[in-house]
């Protein structure tokens, strides 16, 4: 009588300790990572591979010249970020759109200090949010390059690219120095957070 | 764990077996790799292993020396001699090595050691051009651009300092300053050897570039491989054709003829993939990096620039 009571008992356990078990692999399956694409585009020159080096917690020191595209999977707070940095000379500029679809956040990256280019920088990206594929999809704009002396604020860039008067998709603005990091995690918290509605 | 269990047998078993060889030969074991290793980088590579292993108080006092006047950048045509004989007596002394019985030894170990901290100098050159930031109010700089804009493109003047046409020779914009990024003077000082010590090899590859097809960016291509030379110069890679290439103490020189090599070669492998556009070139560059690491595991490789297909 004794050992039927001890074997129900350790069974009664045995499966609470599976069904707990089995919750939490449910759990898991119920929240995989969630997987987005991030393309980030802008002038040659920018810092766009120094920033998706920072994201990947790489060496930003040796950059060069992006030939092509560099692409990078980095794992943050339950999100998987495909980030694709596009090469931004003139001449790669008309690829872009081959890489347009199915992205989630568009990061676009502004040398402050380029004020040469500022204009150049702003019609790329009006076309880009004219751009068919791209409907709708969220925009971060990372004024970078904070720490040079002539650079020109976010606000300044905001007003001068027209920002405000984008109705069609959320924008954000994040001023940042890409070399050391400063802003860039601020800017891709709100790129998780706002990632486009499917 | 297997490492960890190696490098356990090689400490206490490695003196033992140097012990029982001493005995049975009648020679230290760098005399044994001097007289048994084929010269260049076979030879080299073991003296360089067996030095760093040892574990005798004048030998680690010889290699920290040699390791501080190279990180100095100190060896130098002149001061080589002297460090050289230094190090052979020390050696000579320590080892109880009779040099009237054994004259090949000392010059094969001298010739050894100028191989070994000759390309630990290499690396700490290499790296300080690197960090030499391109700068447009450096005369030096601005002669060193120019000079390559003549080179590749003789008879054709520029407009200006900042125009379009350095677009013709691949670089992004109008003004090639932003491009040499985290490669500095480096990257500017390959590409002009290249196109100043192999003129025809350097038009043939700039002429490939213009490929309506299979072209792409002249400079921004020659700036990345500067990266990749510097990255298998670093990691210990390049040791194979250096120490197999080097007659004489290895300087700059040695790693702009390695980079020739590399650009030479790479161009050749981009048209030969047949890329459908410029996008393909991380892929293509890594399947390059990958089959030279593969050549340069072999001990006995040296990189020549093949030019037959530039003189027909």
């Amino acid at each position: 009588m004794y050992t039927f009571c001890s074997s129900t008992y350790s069974l009664f356990w045995m499966s609470t300790a599976l069904d707990g078990l089995l919750s939490i692999l449910k759990k898991l399956r119920a929240n995989p990572e969630k997987e987005l694409r991030i393309l980030l585009l802008g002038l040659d020159n920018a810092g766009k591979t120094t920033i998706l080096r920072f994201l990947a917690n790489e060496d930003i020191t040796q950059v060069t010249p992006t030939q092509g595209f560099n692409i990078k999977s980095i794992h943050t707070d339950g999100f998987k970020l495909n980030v694709w940095d596009i090469g931004g000379a003139r001449k790669i500029r008309p690829y872009w759109r081959n890489y347009f679809e199915n992205t989630d956040v568009l990061i676009y990256v502004i040398d402050s200090a380029d004020l040469n280019r500022l204009e150049e920088t702003g019609e790329e990206l009006s076309e880009l949010l004219t751009e068919d594929k791209l409907r709708g999809v969220p925009v971060l704009v990372y004024a970078n390059k904070q720490d040079v002396a002539q650079s020109v604020t976010a606000a300044q860039i905001a007003e001068s690219l027209g920002l405000p008067n984008i109705k069609d998709r959320d924008w954000q603005i994040q001023s940042c120095v890409a070399t050391d990091g400063k802003g860039i995690k601020e800017g891709l918290e709100w790129a998780c957070k706002n990632v486009k509605k499917k | 764990m297997l490492s960890y269990i190696w490098s356990l047998v090689n400490w206490y078993l490695r003196p033992f077996i140097k012990w029982l060889l001493r005995h049975t030969t009648h020679m230290c074991e760098l005399q044994r790799i001097c007289y048994g290793e084929p010269s260049g980088a076979p030879r080299t590579y073991s003296v360089e292993v067996s030095l760093r292993l040892s574990r005798n108080p004048e030998i680690r006092s010889l290699l920290a020396y040699l390791d501080d006047i190279a990180d100095q950048q100190a060896i130098t045509m002149r001061s080589e001699r002297a460090i050289l004989e230094e190090s052979i007596k020390t050696v000579l002394i320590t080892k109880h090595i009779n040099p009237t019985a054994h004259p090949d030894f000392a010059k094969s170990f001298g010739k050894c050691v100028e191989l070994i901290w000759g390309y630990r100098q290499l690396c700490v050159h290499c790296e300080e051009l690197r960090q030499t930031p391109y700068d447009s109010d450096n005369a030096k700089h601005e002669g060193l651009l120019l000079k390559l804009w003549d080179l590749l493109m003789p008879g054709e003047e520029l407009d200006g300092r900042i125009t379009k046409q350095w677009q013709d020779i691949g670089f992004q914009g109008d003004d090639p300053k932003t491009d040499f990024r985290g490669m500095g003077i480096l990257g500017l000082e390959n590409l002009v050897y290249f196109a100043q010590e192999y003129p025809s090899a350097a038009t043939h590859v700039l002429s490939h570039s213009m490929h309506p097809k299979y072209g792409y960016a002249f400079a921004i291509v020659g700036i990345n491989l500067t990266s990749m030379a510097l990255r298998l110069l670093k990691d210990g890679s390049a040791k194979t054709h250096i120490y197999n290439a080097s007659k004489t103490l290895p300087t700059i020189r040695a790693f702009h003829q390695f980079y020739c090599y590399l650009f030479y070669e790479f161009d050749g492998f981009w048209i030969e993939s047949k890329p459908s556009n410029m996008m393909e070139f991380s892929s293509i560059q890594e399947k390059f990096e990958q089959n030279i690491k593969a050549a340069l595991a072999d001990s006995s490789t040296v990189f020549r620039i093949n030019l037959s297909v530039d003189n027909i």
